[in-house]
């Protein structure tokens, strides 16, 4: 079992609850200050610890490449929140000048290389990330971040296959929340519908395939971690089965422009009836989940914890308000960066 | 497998002689699994077959004239001289079509599928390929939905080792097809391709399942590709067989001398199922070299349906 | 210092230079040197130069990520049709993480294919399907026409440090011409004046340029002066020299081996009518591929495509020399 020291565990609650925290503004936002947010967002509330248990593991020069729901990541990586708000805001200040939006974050500085908005597209792409990693021969890896919907995809046959072929430094990370936007897994995947986990794929490419418990950040960490090295010593790709449970809706409310855009309930209410099981998981919600446990371990003391919410807190009401004092940029820029 | 061996032979000739012009790829070599497998199969069965199809169209009962016609380009070839030897369709016999686009009709394969569970028929669907195709990406999506929905398809893979001009090696680190599909729930089985007999056996014994609707179902059959990728390829990638390797898995001659061993035929009989083979190629390329060429303003009407 | 070549030696050859000058330029693909005596795996090593299964989407996609990361990956794609198994990657991706990083990413990759083979290779491998790729922001479309901008255009596209598409055409591998020694680069943007003329402008693409070279003879001897223009890369398109072209003879034919509708003639066309109106003394007109599939037969397959002939015809009209024909 994995030993992280004192800080380390505090340093990795304090992730978790700096991506929810985050998260809740951006889905305040909507109600707070209508308008503002355009478009499609998609959150990681519920995903933290397995979000912040994979990047725990990267050395500095590693890179990593996710979906959409992007948001998690450069928290972790120390990108600047405030300029990750102006960029979901739409501002000139935003990460990516605000090209991009919610769904296309990049901090290529701190190793995040950047997103498809394509369901599984990001896949091949930190794929060849991998094969630049392996050919520039510095230990470094990529870690490519997906949902379960995306292993359906032809871009993630092709590219575990490939990875495994040339043995690329790759750790492949699924996060399977059980949906892809309104559909069960199990009805459209034969794993899921024979009651297996999705990681039993990782056979057909002669891979390692792992499932873990995504809403516990050190299990999560262990595997990765184990992932990480296989790839570092040369051995090749890993594909990993992290099982969380997403508490928001997958994204916001799709509409034409002037209807008010909202994040409305979870697809298993929604659309199944389900809420007890959208009930449960909230029981089981990760981040409190985390603060309990190292409290009663004696790691972090609740005083200490509450002070850190407060910073957090404190830390995102800046990142808004920054954001909403951001100015939009000029029309013109529009014609910029087409072309390097 | 007479048949498509005398065929293949011939359209090499005629494609050195330029008769038959365009991209070809010959089945010599693939007769024991196009017969194994397609003379199982109804009228009303659908097989989809890659760029390598001349054999498998055959044993499904394409005639030869109307086939060696459209390799010929002309009239009153199968396809009216539009598509070639790669993409053969002969609707009557229920070949549904060869494509130039490597694993790309494996989806269509299974909406043939589909349509015959909705019709309620039991219809089997039968799609060829070779392994290059399994490293695709829609071979995949196709496999999971194949699972997912239980399909009554049969993939037929015909693994010769190689995929173009590189070895399966260079393609993927999974050396067995039917591994590929392992966490799928197939139900899957690898075969010597070059053993009629013993491709007839797994195959017939998919169709049973198949037959009640059940599925999906993958066939890896090993063969050897005798000859280059396509009919000009020089080849500098592989070794050749050797001539006696070649006759021990030919699986033409194999069945032939199992078929002599075992008493199920005389010599007088092959010679009698050769000189028919013969003949009824004879009679294709006269068929064909009669035919005319299609009058070009055809190219305008078939664009559209209706 | 020039000597003469064929197409495909000058392709070979400025891949080797580039991949001598800079260490970061990669190649892979099907069937891509698939020994390991092959000369570019003796040059440049397995790291560099690998063979890959059939699998576009991630062909083409893990070349975008090694671009992300720092390298210059160059796809072979073997023929256009197959990278429309990935044209999410090709169009929707590449082009596009740039713009929508707003600036802070490059995607240096090149996308190599062949095109246009109609020699009997039927409707799924005869297309001449680049206006695809135009018109989308970010990407650049390659066609050289001659050995020499077979070698200097690949070469110009390598060292861009955005997607290009560069389409070498099939029918031509074999054809022979000048190519300069040494480091060669033909600039993106410049259109070459293939034949000058004062009668008519004539605008192809690739193989028609040869066609369109031919009509000019032919019309020569007719007391008709063409001016053939080959605009080499039609993303980005240089309209300046077209236009000035259409300014000195007032008459425009435009050659394209693709369908009407799907033919960088098409956008050309445009360009003219609106920025050149004043200087056509007559309608443009268009000589592109027919409305059908490429169809196997070759008396059907030559019916199609466009000719030297049909060119020339479209000439003789466009300056009123013959009747019009629907």
């Amino acid at each position: 079992m994995v030993q992280l020291d004192d800080d380390r565990l505090i340093w990795i609650y304090t992730q978790m609850l700096r991506i929810r925290e985050f998260e809740e503004r951006v889905k305040r936002t909507f109600e707070e200050h209508p308008g503002v947010i355009r478009g499609h967002t998609h959150l990681a509330d519920g995903a933290e610890a397995s979000i912040v248990g994979s990047l725990a593991t990267l050395q500095s020069e590693d890179q990593l490449l996710t979906t959409y729901r992007c948001h998690g990541y450069p928290i972790v990586l120390g990108t600047d929140t405030k300029a990750m708000m102006a960029e979901i805001y739409g501002r000139k200040d935003g990460l990516c000048g605000g090209y991009g939006g919610s769904m296309h974050l990049a901090d290529p500085g701190r190793g995040f290389l950047g997103t498809s908005g394509i369901v599984g597209q990001g896949i091949p792409q930190a794929t060849g990330a991998a094969l630049a990693a392996q050919i520039r021969k510095q230990g470094q890896i990529v870690l490519c971040f997906f949902g379960d919907g995306a292993s359906k995809q032809g871009a993630f046959h092709e590219s575990l296959n490939l990875a495994s072929l040339w043995k690329l430094p790759v750790v492949y990370v699924m996060e399977n929340n059980n949906y892809n936007v309104a559909t069960r897994s199990e009805q459209e995947d034969a794993n899921a519908a024979n009651g297996e986990p999705l990681s039993v794929k990782a056979k057909a490419y002669s891979m390692p395939g792992f499932t873990v418990d995504g809403g516990d950040p050190l299990a999560v960490y262990e595997i990765v971690s184990t992932a990480a090295d296989r790839a570092r010593a040369g051995d090749g790709p890993t594909l990993i089965e992290s099982k969380v449970y997403r508490l928001s809706a997958h994204g916001n409310l799709i509409a034409p422009p002037g209807v008010p855009l909202h994040y409305p309930e979870h697809e298993a209410i929604t659309v199944f009836g389900n809420r007890e099981e959208y009930e449960a998981a909230l029981r089981g919600d990760p981040v409190p989940r985390f603060r309990a446990r190292l409290v009663e371990q004696g790691t972090l003391d609740p005083g200490r914890a509450d002070e850190i919410a407060e910073r957090v807190r404190e830390e995102m009401d800046a990142a808004v308000q920054f954001a909403l004092d951001s100015p939009y940029p000029e029309p013109e820029a529009a014609l910029d960066h087409v072309y390097a | 497998m007479c048949r498509i061996r005398c065929f293949e032979e011939r359209v090499a000739q005629l494609k050195r002689s330029l008769q038959v012009h365009g991209l070809i790829h010959l089945s010599i070599g693939g007769e024991g699994v196009a017969a194994g497998v397609c003379s199982q199969l109804r009228d009303d069965d659908a097989v989809y077959s890659g760029h390598r199809a001349h054999g498998h169209a055959i044993a499904k009962g394409a005639p030869l004239g109307p086939l060696m016609a459209e390799l010929m380009g002309r009239a009153d070839g199968l396809c009216r001289g539009l598509g070639g030897s790669m993409h053969i369709v002969d609707a009557a016999h229920g070949f549904l079509g060869a494509t130039g686009v490597v694993g790309g009709n494996i989806p269509l394969a299974l909406g043939n599928a589909v349509a015959a569970r909705l019709r309620g028929t039991d219809q089997i669907t039968v799609v060829f390929f070779g392994d290059g195709a399994v490293q695709a990406g829609h071979f995949h999506e196709s496999v999971n939905l194949a699972a997912l929905w239980e399909l009554p398809v049969i993939l037929v893979c015909e693994n010769n080792g190689f995929a173009e001009f590189t070895p399966r090696s260079a393609h993927t680190p999974i050396e067995r097809v039917s591994d590929a599909v392992a966490p799928y729930g197939f139900e899957r089985a690898t075969v010597d391709g070059g053993d009629a007999a013993a491709v007839w056996a797994a195959f017939g014994e998919f169709l049973a399942i198949a037959r009640e609707g059940r599925g999906p179902m993958l066939l890896e059959c090993l063969t050897h590709r005798r000859r280059g990728h396509y009919e000009g390829d020089a080849e500098q990638y592989r070794d050749p067989l050797a001539d006696e390797e070649w006759t021990r898995s030919d699986p033409v001659a194999r069945l032939r001398e199992r078929m002599l061993a075992e008493g199920w035929i005389e010599a007088a009989g092959i010679a009698a199922v050769q000189a028919a083979a013969s003949a009824d190629v004879d009679e294709s390329v006269e068929f064909a070299r009669a035919s005319p060429f299609p009058e070009p303003e055809l190219t305008a009407e078939l664009v559209y349906a209706g | 210092m020039a000597r003469e070549i064929p197409y495909i030696a000058a392709v070979q050859e400025a891949l080797q230079l580039e991949m001598e000058r800079d260490e970061t330029v990669l190649f892979y693909g099907q069937d891509v040197a698939p020994s390991d005596e092959d000369p570019l795996v003796k040059a440049f090593g397995r790291d560099r130069v690998r063979v890959s299964p059939i699998s576009e989407t991630a062909e083409i996609g893990i070349a975008i990520g090694a671009a992300l990361a720092g390298y210059r990956p160059v796809v072979e794609l073997l023929m256009a049709e197959f990278m429309l198994v990935a044209m999410n990657q090709v169009v929707n991706e590449a082009p596009r993480l740039r713009y929508m990083s707003g600036g802070q990413v490059k995607v240096p990759v090149v996308f190599k294919a062949g095109y246009g083979f109609t020699a009997g290779w039927a409707g799924q491998h005869t297309g001449s399907i680049y206006n695809m790729f135009c018109g989308i922001p970010g990407l650049k479309v390659a066609l050289p026409s001659t050995p020499a901008d077979a070698k200097g255009l690949f070469a110009t596209a390598i060292r861009d440090d955005n997607p290009v598409c560069y389409f070498i055409h099939y029918l031509m591998v074999l054809e022979h011409g000048d190519v300069p020694e040494g480091e060669y680069l033909v600039p993106f943007g410049e259109a070459a004046v293939r034949r000058t003329g004062g009668d008519v402008t004539i605008v192809a693409t690739g193989w028609t340029v040869g066609r369109a070279l031919e009509a000019a003879e032919t019309l020569a001897a007719e007391g008709i002066e063409a001016e053939v223009i080959d605009p080499r890369t039609i993303q980005p398109l240089d309209a300046e020299t077209i236009l000035s072209s259409v300014e000195k003879t007032g008459h425009l034919v435009l050659a394209d081996q693709a369908t009407r509708h799907a033919s960088a003639a098409s956008f050309i066309a445009a360009e003219v009518a609106e920025h050149g109106f004043s200087s056509l003394k007559a309608p443009i007109k268009l000589v592109t591929a027919l409305d059908a599939t490429i169809p196997y037969s070759q008396p059907m397959e030559a019916y199609v495509l466009p000719d030297e002939v049909k060119i020339a015809s479209a000439v003789r009209q466009v300056l009123g020399t013959a009747a019009v024909t629907v």
